[in-house]
């Protein structure tokens, strides 16, 4: 490939670090790798847990969220994170093998159940801010989500993810980890409500 | 996770305008705290979570201390937590009439209005420019003929240098007043009330300006992070952009910057949380400027850690976790020095896109960027700014090289913005 590939960092946390990269990394769904284990087979994320400290690989379109356990900030670890996209690229053929995309029954049962409330409750209730929830996929009981229309880049977007569907989804559906949000919320173009001085 | 009937709910107060709700919602998240979020505006899923999402009217404290009374009496609150210059009012408020540790209503109200402080700290001792306050109605010309110049016009209710001008003559004092008019007389502000229509006319005092972030604990000021800011701030306006930290200051001044923050804060009354204050190095020392009772604004906290290695903690899980009665294991700033650039609007219109940022991250040193307008947005400049355009965040091995990635990194930027 020829092409140049960009990529723009944007670190949620110490942990987290959320890549957006200017082609596609995974099309059709979403993977989310939680060991070096489970990246064999997917040469981008075995390649990004060969970088020190790399805990989770999250991936989804054109994003990939990476977490690490280590202290080593982002300015570091991202120069890394972006060198393997590229070569990943540059080698050709899938980034994620194919193999690697197979859930689990418990989460395809988990996925079934939390699109139903996606569909029933969640998206419903977001649509009145002009707003609207993904399900990308459901892998070993986290949920991974992307945001849209109103949500994305709303500056009380954490708020409705955290204190709104994460809650409501793990009182109906207790054996759910947690929410992985992939959504790039610099892209948003009509943000619900934006930031602003007093 | 612990089962939230054997945790301490935590109130946090969070403006639905707020840069800071991402910041702390995650850091109670990874604190595992019972927390509820008050805000202005209902979210969608404030009916179905009741005791997670509450709307309180944070324009009107009376009615924010009683709608917050009655969702306490089904959910007892275990501690209130503001995050910006109104909602630490309102949470003083609140833990007043709960019986919740926090800071004194009156203490928290002096720290929100400026006139009130600069006159306490003048009967404290603590050095301040001499002000006046005067309404906005008032004659520009006969104030211009007292004002004591070069001065500073400041309206009282306004935050982040929006509607502050310099005049050195009466003839700019009386340009600057319109201008000020005009900012004051926009709804958002004028529906602030009474501070809305006061501003204060001080003496412009020059000098070098820095930022102190720090915690009160047991009303004893402990020095989180203290900041330069290397863009000279002599006005006309006073844009805010660049913050880094450690200070280059020598250290007999950072310390006397430390001393007269933690004066400003005890002549006020303040005893715990957060304290943003800015003041000026002059002659003879440092002048306070403005002490107020939160963390500091934006998304600059983003480039605060405390402690070393992987239990380092963010500035509001720090706060959080003071708020929550959680232990702390250290306030040191860990040793590398930081920085960040809150980029400052070029000129007014609607901005139609950003370019460069690849080449901005590109910069050594530079470990992030955050646009926080979007395209299509309208941006007004300074004095009358109401929001940044986004903020750069950089981290290297010296001061000087934090700088100086941030001015490289800025430069690589371009707005493309539609002048209207």
């Amino acid at each position: 490939m020829d092409r140049e590939i960009r990529i723009k960092a944007e670190p949620i946390d110490t942990e987290r670090c959320r890549f957006v990269v200017s082609e596609p990394l995974l099309e059709g769904g979403a993977r989310r790798f939680a060991s070096a284990e489970e990246a064999k087979g997917s040469p981008l994320a075995e390649a990004l847990f060969g970088i020190a400290g790399v805990s989770e690989v999250v991936v989804s379109g054109g994003t990939i969220t990476v977490a690490k356990d280590t202290p080593t900030p982002w300015q570091a670890t991202g120069k890394q994170v972006g060198a393997a996209i590229r070569a990943a690229f540059a080698a050709g053929g899938p980034l994620i093998a194919e193999a690697a995309a197979v859930s689990s029954e418990d989460d395809e049962r988990l996925y079934g159940r939390v699109a139903d409330l996606f569909e029933a409750e969640i998206n419903p209730a977001v649509a009145r801010h002009g707003g609207t929830v993904e399900l990308i996929d459901v892998q070993d009981a986290m949920v991974l989500l992307r945001m849209g229309g109103g949500c994305q880049g709303c500056g009380m977007a954490d708020v409705t993810l955290r204190q709104g569907i994460e809650v409501l989804l793990k009182k109906r559906l207790p054996e759910i980890r947690g929410l992985i949000d992939v959504t790039d919320h610099s892209a948003g173009s009509n943000p619900y409500v934006t930031a602003s001085k007093k | 996770m612990a089962d939230p009937a054997s945790r301490p709910r935590l109130l946090l107060l969070l403006p639905s305008t707020t840069y800071r709700a991402t910041a702390f919602v995650e850091a109670a998240h990874r604190l595992d705290l019972d927390l509820t979020v008050a805000t202005d505006h209902a979210n969608v899923f404030a009916s179905r979570e009741p005791d997670r999402l509450l709307t309180i009217d944070l324009a009107h404290q009376e009615r924010a201390v009683r709608e917050v009374r009655a969702f306490a009496r089904q959910h007892p609150v275990a501690a209130v937590v503001g995050v910006d210059d109104d909602t630490a009012v309102i949470a003083a408020a609140i833990a007043e009439e709960l019986g919740l540790r926090h800071n004194p209503l009156a203490a928290a109200r002096a720290a929100r209005d400026k006139h009130r402080q600069r006159v306490l700290h003048a009967e404290r001792g603590v050095r301040v420019p001499e002000s006046a306050l005067h309404e906005v109605g008032e004659p520009p010309e006969a104030v211009a003929r007292d004002a004591p110049y070069p001065c500073v016009l400041k309206p009282l209710c306004l935050s982040a240098s929006r509607g502050v001008i310099r005049a050195d003559t009466p003839e700019q004092f009386v340009a600057a007043h319109a201008a000020l008019a005009r900012i004051l007389a926009a709804p958002d502000v004028a529906a602030l009330g009474t501070a809305a229509r006061r501003y204060l006319v001080e003496r412009f005092v020059p000098g070098p300006e820095v930022a102190l972030e720090g915690l009160l604990v047991g009303g004893r000021l402990q020095v989180l992070a203290l900041f330069d800011k290397p863009d000279p701030l002599d006005g006309p306006t006073f844009e805010e952009t660049i913050y880094v930290t450690p200070s280059r200051l020598p250290w007999a001044v950072q310390r006397a910057v430390g001393e007269c923050a933690a004066r400003a804060a005890e002549a006020l009354g303040l005893v715990t949380g957060p304290i943003h204050a800015e003041l000026r190095v002059g002659d003879g020392g440092p002048w306070l400027i403005e002490i107020a009772a939160r963390p500091i604004g934006g998304r600059c906290s983003r480039v605060l850690r405390f402690g070393e290695g992987p239990d380092a903690i963010s500035l509001e899980e720090l706060l959080l976790r003071q708020a929550a009665g959680l232990s702390i294991e250290t306030c040191q700033r860990e040793a590398q020095p930081v920085g960040v650039m809150m980029l400052p609007t070029p000129r007014a219109g609607r901005l139609l896109g950003v370019s460069g940022a690849d080449a901005a991250l590109g910069v050594p040193g530079v470990e992030g960027i955050e646009m926080t307008v979007y395209p299509g947005q309208r941006l007004v400049p300074l004095p009358a700014a109401s929001r940044y355009l986004g903020f750069i965040f950089a981290r290297a091995e010296t001061p000087a090289s934090v700088e100086a990635a941030l001015r490289r990194a800025h430069a690589c930027l371009t707005f493309d913005i539609e002048p209207e």
